[in-house]
């Protein structure tokens, strides 16, 4: 307990200071302002190399922290406002990310994140790979970069809750 | 001809018509004639049980009926209650055993001739047992009672042999308990010199209490067995699985309360009360069998074990209230003492009603799909609607939850037992250790047995059937669903008018001199209790809980009507469809309550992998298999049944078969008698 604590005192806060808002807020790239300020995202990985889930993870962590512009994480699609798809979608994936889909309550918004859910990235043309998201399900915002950083991310998610 | 007589009649005279049912060689009319004098056996019961019930007294004597001794018929309004419940099972079993041989079937197990033979006779003696008036009469009566419905056991038991091991239990432990029986009336009888119950009661204080003693315990290890109690219980979860379901009702929601007859009968009206820690003993068995009877039920998958484990568990809340009562008599506090048997007969006549449902439908379960097991069933609500709907209203009884009918009695137990410390003024130690411990044990049991039924109804009936026996599931022939229906109607009926039941039971209490003409329960809608400040109305709590929801789905209707609705898939994590075979099973239902308990439960795990050929990093199939058996059968019995094999090897030598040696032992045993005379004279 102690040696947490003093770990706290030698290092300080080390989160990034919050960005600026993203410039176009109020044009379509926002969307629209249905989910009021906090929005609950299912992740699923149709086929990625996890580049992406590993910058997914560091934009969730203490030096982004993306859950103060309101957004987190659920397990369950029935709980989810967006669903955030990375990498190509596969043969064994292509059913289970349109089920994760259809099982989410309207309104919902989909997200693509990295140049592999984009245009299936260095992966196209693979023999397992059936596809990019925007074939399956619609796609209401894209993030490109392989991988893209941790600021891309949380820019693309506060257009979509508002902060 | 009063209403005792006619009623008594109609039975005599139905069960000597039985006899003559196996002459009819058409199986339909057999089954039929069969059922309709069960019926008759019924109604007759529960005429001459009203009309005692009301008052009315009456007694005769048969001279030369029974060898060695006289048969004598007394009907008190004890025997009364007793006759009306028996009569009002008999009923609803006999109608349902008219539909319940399949057409198939007709060669032999339920619609054999013996069975259909012994059915009214079981219920007649059944029925006749209470109005019993002297020793040998109460004692042939409960020997044609176990004889008739030993052969109603083995009803099928050439087509299975579990059968034939069942009815063996059965038929050892029931004349183990007839002897204790026999030995405590025959050391009671000689005692007072009489044979009669009426003499022996009133020559009962002039006995030392050693015997008396003596007498009331053998009477409550023989009465106790036959009521299932633990220790003595193997025999119910082993004896109602194998019987045809009506004769499992009959006997669990019948003959069971035969064994409390005798304890009231023998305890309370004819040794008078007796001392305190007789009824402490029956309060401590009567925990004992409450918890186990109900841990076991939780975790079992088999429906009929559980539901015979459910009955030990009954019966056991039932003599914790005849106990409890029983010290409240001893120590001088009547009052209170009326109370808790008000309870506890209560607790035996909703137990009887809703017992006879569950083992009623188990029964159409089992000739609709023929399986016994809730790993199996489900999704029978939608095939069988009428029987799910009754069974869910008997297992809502058994659950003890409002509005259903083991409510009012569990919770005028625990009143009871709850304000036993601050009524009673100031108590003894014992009672203030063992009146809390009751209420932990009663209160254990009530919450498990919440589980048990919501398990045993919902993967029975509810969800999707989990196998192709239950997807072929059809309703069962209206014969069966009346007779349901009639028992349905008896839960119906205690559940919101229990005051209908409560006061004939004060002629109940009147009757027995230790307790006295007490009014422990008055009210008319609502149930206000004497002693203590308590009152509770089952019907409006039924009415609040039918307007609650009513409420709730108006509303539902109302705000949820103008949303917009989506049919989609259930969320299977993506994968495959779910199949109905991924559904909770009874096993996995009762998997935390197993683990929770598996000190008391043991229970046995198998786990079988089988490999690939190619590779064992590959596993083909998984098979689980948990087994719970009795632990209590596993540690006790076989000792027992080591000493009389061993005994039973000794006789051998005996008796080896050699005419010569038997002859011997003639010639021996006469030179002995000639010469003991000769010296005596």
């Amino acid at each position: 307990m102690t040696g947490l604590l003093r770990m706290i005192r030698s290092h300080g806060l080390i989160t990034e200071p919050a960005l600026n808002p993203p410039e176009d807020m109020s044009d379509a790239a926002r969307v629209d302002d249905v989910f009021g300020g906090s929005i609950q995202v299912r992740h699923v990985d149709a086929g990625s190399c996890n580049g992406c889930e590993i910058e997914i993870g560091s934009a969730f962590g203490p030096v982004y922290d993306l859950e103060r512009y309101g957004v987190r994480l659920v397990a369950s699609p029935r709980h989810a406002d967006v669903l955030l798809v990375t990498g190509p979608v596969t043969r064994n994936m292509a059913d289970p990310l349109v089920k994760a889909y259809e099982a989410m309550p309207e309104p919902k918004r989909v997200v693509a994140l990295g140049d592999c859910a984009r245009d299936c990235g260095v992966f196209a043309g693979a023999y397992g790979v059936q596809g990019r998201v925007g074939d399956f399900i619609p796609v209401d915002v894209t993030v490109a970069g392989c991988p893209p950083e941790p600021e891309a991310i949380i820019t693309a998610l506060r257009r979509l809750s508002g902060r | 001809m009063s209403l005792v007589s006619a009623g008594l009649l109609l039975v005599a005279v139905a069960a000597a018509t039985s006899l003559v049912v196996g002459v009819l060689a058409s199986p339909l009319r057999r089954a039929r004639v069969s059922a309709g004098l069960t019926c008759v056996v019924g109604l007759g019961g529960v005429l001459a049980g009203v009309g005692a019930l009301g008052g009315a007294s009456w007694s005769v004597t048969a001279r030369n009926l029974l060898p060695l001794s006289e048969a004598v018929f007394a009907v008190d309004p004890l025997s009364g209650l007793f006759m009306t419940l028996v009569g009002g099972v008999a009923v609803a079993t006999g109608i349902y055993s008219a539909g319940y041989p399949r057409t198939e079937e007709y060669a032999g197990g339920p619609a054999s001739r013996t069975v259909q033979m012994a059915l009214p006779m079981f219920a007649a003696a059944m029925v006749a047992v209470p109005a019993a008036g002297n020793v040998t009469t109460f004692l042939f009566l409960w020997e044609l009672m176990a004889l008739a419905s030993l052969v109603l056991v083995l009803a099928e038991h050439r087509s299975r042999p579990e059968v034939g091991r069942a009815g063996a239990w059965y038929a050892a432990m029931t004349h183990a308990g007839l002897l204790a029986i026999l030995l405590s009336l025959v050391m009671f009888s000689s005692a007072t010199g009489t044979e009669s119950f009426d003499e022996m009661g009133a020559a009962a204080s002039a006995i030392s209490p050693a015997t008396r003693s003596a007498v009331f315990l053998l009477a409550f290890a023989g009465f106790g067995s036959k009521a299932g109690l633990v220790p003595l219980h193997v025999w119910l979860p082993r004896a109602h699985p194998e019987a045809p379901s009506y004769v499992s009702a009959l006997m669990s929601a019948a003959m069971v309360n035969m064994g409390l007859y005798g304890v009231l009968r023998i305890g309370f009206v004819l040794l008078g009360g007796g001392p305190q820690w007789w009824w402490m003993v029956v309060l401590a068995i009567g925990c004992l069998s409450a918890l186990y009877g109900v841990l076991q039920a939780s975790a079992a998958s088999d429906f009929k074990r559980l539901l015979a484990y459910s009955t030990t568990e009954n019966l056991g809340l039932v003599f914790v209230g005849v106990g409890a009562a029983g010290v409240f008599a001893a120590g001088g506090d009547p009052q209170l003492a009326g109370l808790l048997m008000i309870a506890a007969i209560l607790l035996t006549a909703n137990h009887a009603a809703f017992k006879t449902v569950l083992f009623l439908g188990s029964g159409a379960v089992l000739r609709s799909t023929g399986l016994r097991d809730l790993d199996q069933m489900g999704g029978l609500a939608r095939r069988m609607p009428t029987t799910a709907v009754l069974v869910g209203i008997g297992a809502l009884g058994a659950s003890g939850l409002p509005p259903g009918n083991g409510f009012v009695s569990e919770w005028l137990l625990l009143q009871g037992l709850i304000h036993s410390l601050s009524a009673a003024g100031a108590p003894s130690v014992a009672v203030a250790i063992a009146m809390p411990l009751a209420v932990g044990a009663v209160a254990l049991t009530a919450g498990l047995a919440v589980a048990t039924f919501v398990k045993a109804f919902g993967v029975g009936f509810l969800a999707r059937p989990r196998s192709a026996e239950a997807m072929a599931a059809t309703e069962v022939p209206p014969s069966m669903r009346v007779g349901m229906g009639v028992a349905v109607v008896a839960c119906v009926v205690l559940a919101l008018a229990p005051l209908a039941m409560i006061r004939p039971l004060e002629r109940v209490l009147a009757a027995m001199p230790a307790i006295g003409e007490r009014e422990p329960v008055h009210g008319a809608a609502e149930l206000h209790l004497s002693a203590i400040a308590g009152s509770m109305s089952p019907l409006l709590i039924a009415l609040g809980l039918a307007g609650g929801s009513l409420l709730v789905v108006l509303l539902l209707r109302l705000v949820g009507g103008r949303q917009p609705r989506r049919a989609a898939l259930v969320w299977g994590c993506g994968g495959t469809r779910l199949s109905p075979r991924m559904q909770y099973t009874a096993t996995a239902y009762a998997e935390p309550l197993t683990r929770v308990f598996d000190d008391v439960l043991r229970p046995e795990h198998d786990v079988d992998i089988t490999h690939y050929v190619e590779s064992r990093y590959l596993v083909e199939s998984i098979r689980y298999r948990q087994r719970v058996s009795d632990r209590i059968e596993n540690r006790l019995y076989p000792p027992l049944l080591a000493v009389a094999t061993r005994w039973g090897s000794v006789a051998r030598r005996l008796q080896n078969g050699s005419v010569h040696r038997y002859l011997a032992y003639g010639l021996v045993g006469l030179l002995v008698v000639l010469v003991v005379v000769g010296v005596t004279s």
